[in-house]
């Protein structure tokens, strides 16, 4: 979960926020780190590019991105269901 | 009678100190290189951290500039937003287009193509400022800086606002710097900051910055000048013709060469470029002080804006500061203020300045 903390900082170029400063379960959209819907399309790219995981279904949306946990516990079972 | 353009607040941001306030250019930044870049001062003063994180560079220091103008002429709120730039965000058009590149079209996120946009700092400004009036972008090349000064006139003139915020700014990106050289616009070697203007070789050094203005109807109790007319002139065959555009230009604004007190000319240090300005003197001001502001902010297509700047600043101050005179000694009273700038020998304008007592 630290190297996606670091991953997201670092794509969408979060300013004075520290991978230390971001919790865990905490939501990521509005309340959280504030994101908003630009921020949900590069989160989009960000699984892509790093763990070539396509999103089938855009209404799995909100309970992926819901926050960090929710978003390395996706990555986790995709990648078990690819091996 | 023809209704009064005043100058109710300026602000700029540039390679020299200009955002920080104090003595006119009293700190120099001396340089000795062929790009300049912006003296960027704390944009979170004005913008929050949620929101700096998209903004590249050019779109920090249009909205810095434009706050600091606003600040300046004690306003929140303009009427009406008008910006002035020729190459726009191209910081993050760099990022977008290099990305298509190296992704073969793929993956490529939404960040750095909607900030690439030229509109993208007028637009920014009205957020921030939660304007929703009239808002418009010029890019016209050399040009884009003074019509959209043409425009904020012509509107403010109509009487469809009464304060409007007006500004000209260009970035200078790795990309741009790589482009534009190949076409031999800047010098080979560095040179000094207060060398360039004597300087006898061809090209330039580049620069950047944005400066805004609140322009009103209305002076307010600090407002130092007018702006008493502007003018634009498209590739003159010869230099016979720009001469002749001054003196009619003079002429339609009640005044004659012998009315400037001071002449605040565009030399950029290019010996090619810096001819016609030769020309221009010899035949209309040949005793006049004359100023000087491209060895300051480098050269780029909407300059002018940093001269406007520098004028309304010597117009405050009724004194021109050492660094920026280029020939003779200003008088003891600075009444009319005459900006004669052109970029690239093919767009030249006129801007000219009248003290408010």
């Amino acid at each position: 979960m630290a190297d996606l903390k670091k991953q997201i900082i670092e794509q969408l170029n979060l300013q004075e926020v520290t991978p230390e400063s971001i919790s865990n379960d905490e939501p990521l959209f509005k309340e959280g780190l504030g994101l908003d819907s630009i921020d949900a399309l590069e989160l989009i790219v960000l699984l892509q590019q790093h763990y070539n995981i396509r999103i089938a279904n855009p209404e799995q949306g909100p309970e992926i991105f819901y926050s960090i946990r929710s978003m390395a516990e996706f990555i986790v079972a995709q990648q078990t269901a690819k091996a | 009678m023809m209704l009064t353009i005043y100058i109710n607040g300026t602000g700029c941001i540039s390679p020299q100190e200009t955002a920080a306030g104090g003595p006119l250019l009293a700190n120099l930044r001396e340089y000795e290189q062929v790009k300049l870049a912006t003296v960027d001062p704390d944009y979170k003063q004005w913008i929050d951290v949620k929101q700096i994180r998209r903004m590249s560079r050019v779109v920090k220091m249009g909205v810095g500039a434009a706050n600091l103008s606003l600040q300046a002429a004690g306003i929140t709120q303009p009427d009406a937003i008008v910006t002035g730039t020729a190459y726009g965000c191209l910081d993050d058009t760099g990022v977008f287009l290099t990305k298509m590149v190296n992704q073969q079209e793929e993956m490529l996120t939404p960040t750095a193509f909607i900030q690439s946009t030229h509109n993208t700092v007028g637009g920014q400004i009205a957020l921030l400022l939660g304007c929703n009036g009239y808002n418009n972008t010029f890019v016209h090349r050399g040009f884009s800086f003074e019509n959209a000064l043409l425009d904020t006139v012509m509107m403010l003139r109509e009487g469809s606002a009464q304060n409007i915020l007006v500004g000209g700014l260009d970035e200078l990106t790795p990309h741009s710097y790589q482009i534009l050289s190949r076409f031999g616009l800047y010098k080979k070697e560095p040179v000094k900051t207060m060398e360039l203007l004597k300087s006898p070789t061809r090209g330039t050094i580049a620069g950047e910055g944005a400066a805004f203005f609140t322009l009103g109807t209305q002076p307010e109790q600090h407002t130092v000048a007018e702006l008493t007319g502007i003018s634009t002139l498209y590739k003159p065959m010869w230099e016979g013709e720009v001469i002749g555009h001054i003196m009619k230009f003079l002429e339609d604004n009640n005044c004659t060469p012998n009315d400037i007190d001071l002449l605040v000319t565009g030399r950029n240090g290019d010996i090619d470029q810096d001819d016609i300005y030769e020309e221009v003197v010899e035949a209309l001001f040949p005793e006049h002080p004359e100023a000087s502001f491209k060895h300051l902010c480098g050269e780029y297509p909407t300059a002018a804006g940093f001269g406007m700047w520098l004028a309304n600043s010597i117009l405050a101050d009724q004194a021109v500061p050492d660094v920026a005179m280029f020939y003779g000694k200003a008088p003891r009273s600075i009444k009319k203020i005459l900006l004669y700038n052109h970029h690239q020998g093919t767009h030249h304008s006129l801007i000219l300045l009248s003290h408010v007592e």
